[in-house]
């Protein structure tokens, strides 16, 4: 399996169609390359202007994926379906989008640190268990917490 | 079943601390792992212990290895204690004590809460054991300096371009 995947996100909608129109992001590619949950709900912290970017290195963004992994998926329970950041290369990030079963929890998303939350309903993702943990680094440029080193 | 250097560690499957069922080998994800078998929230030693694993996973979380604590407690309780930690890794629960008998890891001293008896088991991806320790006593604990020591030497073996590659 690939990587990583392209979402396309144009402030208000979602689509997991490369050629829709608006800012493509790369995300762990789990999160949408297998058994669709319908009626979800996605919280899109990016913003559609291409200048919106973090380095995954900066403060800030390692934090977010602290918090992620110690209570953000635990407080979504069993409504989590999956969560990445998006990717815009080898060392920036657009942002994160957290997907849950229902979306009362999402004004309390870390990542909101990083860029405004927007909610968008959609059949888009997949589930794919919590990253393990402590790991908060990529695996050769995946969007966190995707991807993995291969062994020859 | 007694786990030894050199030996597999059972690819065990039980649910973690939100309750969802995890296979080791899933949480390894194709790194070293630090597997901790614990009394429980209760213990004052677990308690000093995963203060320190809590320290330790600040390097963890950079290094590409992960950290795993096994108790029978229950997830909720595991949630709770984890939250109160602090800790970003993952606990299994086995509530249950499906895997007490077959580890041969039962404390049999403690005949109320029949937990686990603490050690620590080095482990590489495919879940071979690189080393065993028997925590019963406090002092017998991997410490901090060992389990860096243990991470170091497995990810010596697996990562490929440990040595800087040639341009």
């Amino acid at each position: 399996m690939r990587p990583f995947a392209f979402v396309v996100f144009d402030g208000e909608r979602l689509s997991a169609d490369p050629g829709a129109p608006g800012r493509r992001l790369r995300v762990d590619s789990r999160c949408v390359e297998g058994e669709r949950i319908t009626g979800a709900f996605a919280h899109v912290c990016a913003l559609p202007d291409r200048s919106a970017a973090l380095r995954y290195d900066e403060p800030e963004v390692q934090q977010a994926r602290r918090d992620a992994l110690a209570w953000w998926i635990p407080l979504l329970g069993d409504a989590f379906v999956c969560l990445s950041t998006f990717a815009l290369d080898a060392s920036r990030c657009g942002g994160a989008v957290t997907v849950a079963r229902e979306p009362s929890r999402f004004e309390d998303d870390p990542f909101t640190q990083l860029f405004p939350g927007t909610i968008v309903e959609s059949d888009i993702f997949c589930e794919v268990p919590p990253p393990a943990g402590p790991p908060i680094e990529r695996y050769a440029g995946a969007p966190w917490p995707g991807g993995r080193f291969m062994r020859p | 079943m007694n786990p030894r250097p050199g030996g597999a560690f059972p690819d065990v499957a039980l649910p973690d601390h939100t309750g969802r069922e995890r296979r080791l080998s899933e949480l390894a994800g194709g790194d070293p792992v630090a597997l901790l078998t614990s009394r429980g929230w209760w213990c004052p030693k677990e308690q000093r212990y995963m203060r320190e694993l809590c320290r330790l996973q600040d390097e963890f979380e950079v290094a590409y290895a992960r950290i795993v604590v096994l108790s029978v407690d229950t997830p909720e309780v595991q949630a709770a204690f984890r939250a109160g930690l602090g800790a970003r890794f993952t606990f299994l629960s086995d509530a249950e004590r499906r895997w007490l008998a077959p580890l041969d890891l039962l404390e049999t001293t403690d005949t109320v809460q029949r937990p686990y008896r603490p050690a620590a088991f080095t482990l590489f991806p495919d879940l071979r054991i690189h080393r065993v320790y028997n925590g019963y006593w406090y002092w017998g604990r991997a410490t901090m300096e060992e389990l860096r020591r243990d991470m170091r030497e497995i990810s010596r073996e697996i990562r490929d371009d440990w040595e800087v590659p040639a341009r």
